[in-house]
């Protein structure tokens, strides 16, 4: 085929309008960088987000309840999920799992014993125990114990060490004492009252409540419930990431609200998001252009050559001979620029790699599959389209 | 390779060509693998339109010219290329040269169009020398007289395997001794290849001894 091709090259000139080409050559390179750039701070990001190598575990617990608006005060029953409500929290994708908060409808007076002379009015809740992330012994209950372990929140005991007893010239108290500390727990309702035994048996982080067992919390609605059941008005989830965009507009849609803290990464992913999809939108457009562009060439190329074309083919150079040739011509160059790009690609990777890890972030130093498989999309496609133009125009002749 | 026209007729000649009788046109004419056909024709009857008619490059014609018992439109363009690659060469009148090539070039073209050629580099320097145009081989095809380009278009022709030769006119600009070595080099090329070949001419000549003649 070789010296078929030399008399090919001076017989079909492909110089013409050169300029126009290579312009159209780098707005290729360009757009195959950004959509790589695109690709890769895609992967970078999810890999910031998801790959054990960072350690921060994303995967976290919210308890969400409705937010309490001026014009529900004073309506409990409005801040409580209906059942469809919750049924629809339990459908969302990024629910891993899903426990209810159950409340106590009794009364809870709690006095520390001897000479501390503390006596406060309280409330328990209870949550199924895999939502717990303290994992204790004790924490179990049966009927016809007399003992409750309870768990507290470990703001509570802060607020009272650093806050409640400086100002009250009342001693700071240690998670171990006040695990030791037996307290006394009157459980009462207009009829009944009786006196059990508290054990705090751990501290928890992740829910702010006063936590009982759920048995308990059963059979004690069952025993001293005032009212028929008040139903749940706060639920917890488990989700594998509490910054995904989704969970956040979800929440702000129901007008449901948690602990803002927890969501404050979504916004920051969701600019870098926006920025990664607008720089990969206008590679596309750049894209979509250079192929025009290249498509207008080829033809331009087949139409200045015509009465060659025309003339080789009579004498019997097949259409696929010429097709051939033709591509011959233009997908080195592809091919060139797809490497260039990749090379920059890889370039701008490894400099990111080191900057991130100097902050602690870890991502590959190599570009990831995602950018091979779109470099070898974006060819796939300049290619196809080259073929479709070069065997339309030239079947045309 | 057998090839056949059937009730063959031009659509721009068919109110003249009605008038006249013709062993051609509107008949049914079989040309026999091998054999050498002489097809004598005055001026305006049509002799090129029908080289090119069975060449493939003209379309506009009623009845059927058949190749091998299909015709032509059943065979696809790369499939018609191959044919012309391997089973029908030509001498066109015009004789259609780049000019952008050197004669040498534009013989090379059709001695390696084919991707295993026929013949080495080497026989065109034969053939060159037998058609006297060894010194323009390396001229660009615009420089060359009209006598030079039919030579280069005969050796051109001769370049690739056949089995049917088509020529139209081929000696129009060659002198008495330049055609019978022409004529002689196509006869002997002929003959390796157990090829026939169609010759259109407007008049008598005693160049090959033909088989067959046809008065079109």
């Amino acid at each position: 085929m070789r010296p078929f091709f030399e008399l090919l090259k001076k017989i079909i000139q492909t110089g013409v309008g050169k300029t126009r080409f290579l312009m159209a050559a780098v707005g290729l390179g360009i757009a195959m960088l950004l959509i790589l750039i695109a690709i890769q701070a895609h992967s970078n990001f999810s890999q910031l987000l998801y790959s054990s190598k960072n350690q921060n575990e994303t995967a976290d617990f919210l308890v969400i309840n409705k937010t309490i608006t001026n014009a529900m005060m004073g309506q409990s029953s409005k801040s409580i999920f209906t059942p469809e409500e919750i049924a629809t929290i339990k459908k969302q994708p990024f629910v891993q799992s899903f426990g209810l908060v159950t409340s106590s409808q009794y009364k809870v007076v709690v006095q520390a014993p001897g000479d501390l002379h503390f006596a406060t009015d309280m409330f328990f809740e209870a949550v199924p125990d895999s939502f717990l992330d303290v994992k204790a012994q004790d924490w179990k209950w049966n009927e016809g114990d007399r003992t409750i372990p309870i768990i507290l929140p470990n703001d509570f005991l802060n607020l009272y060490n650093f806050g409640f007893s400086l100002s009250q010239d009342l001693p700071q108290i240690s998670q171990e004492t006040v695990k030791a500390l037996p307290l006394q727990v009157n459980i009462s309702n207009n009829q009944l009252s009786d006196q059990y035994m508290g054990h705090i048996v751990g501290f928890s982080d992740r829910i702010s409540s006063f936590l009982v067992p759920a048995s308990f919390m059963a059979w004690a609605n069952e025993k001293y419930g005032m009212t028929t059941a008040a139903g749940t008005s706060r639920v917890i989830i488990k989700t594998p990431d509490p910054s995904n965009p989704a969970l956040v507009k979800f929440l702000e849609d129901n007008g449901y609200t948690t602990n803002q803290d927890k969501l404050k990464f979504s916004k920051t992913r969701l600019i870098v998001q926006t920025i990664v999809s607008v720089v990969g939108f206008f590679g596309l457009i750049l894209l979509f252009f250079a192929l025009l562009v290249f498509s207008m060439f080829i033809q331009l190329v087949i139409a200045s050559c015509k009465w060659e074309i025309q003339l080789l083919v009579i004498l019997g150079t097949a259409p696929k001979q010429l097709q051939r040739y033709l591509l011959k011509q233009f997908v080195p160059l592809y091919i060139v620029i797809g490497i260039l790009s990749l090379l920059l690609v890889t370039g701008l990777q490894y400099w990111a790699a080191g900057e991130l890890a100097r902050h602690d972030m870890q991502v590959s130093t190599w570009p990831g599959i995602p950018v091979f498989a779109g470099i070898a999309l974006v060819l796939g496609l300049v290619y196809i389209v080259n073929l479709l133009t070069v065997r339309k125009y030239v079947n045309n002749i | 390779m057998q090839i056949q026209l059937s009730q063959l007729m031009p659509i721009p000649l068919q109110d003249k060509l009605r008038q006249r009788s013709s062993d051609i046109w509107n008949q049914e004419v079989t040309f026999q693998p091998g054999k050498f056909v002489k097809i004598k024709a005055p001026s305006g009857t049509g002799k090129t339109t029908l080289i090119h008619y069975l060449y493939h490059i003209r379309y506009d014609y009623t009845g059927k010219v058949q190749v091998n018992g299909q015709p032509w439109q059943a065979y696809n363009k790369n499939e018609v290329a191959a044919m012309r690659q391997r089973d029908i060469s030509i001498v066109f009148q015009d004789l259609r040269l780049f000019e952008q090539l050197s004669a040498r070039e534009n013989i090379s073209l059709k001695r390696v169009m084919e991707p295993k050629p026929y013949y080495p580099a080497e026989k065109i320097d034969e053939m060159a020398a037998r058609l006297n145009v060894s010194h323009v081989l390396e001229q660009s095809g615009k420089t060359l007289s009209y006598g030079e380009r039919q030579r280069i278009a005969i050796i051109r022709a001769l370049m690739q395997p056949f089995r049917w030769l088509l020529m139209d006119e081929p000696f129009s600009h060659l002198d008495e001794d330049n055609t019978q070595r022409a004529a002689a080099l196509i006869a002997d090329e002929c003959k390796a290849r157990n090829a026939g070949f169609i010759l259109t001419d407007l008049d008598n000549d005693q160049h090959f001894p033909y088989d067959v003649h046809y008065h079109l």
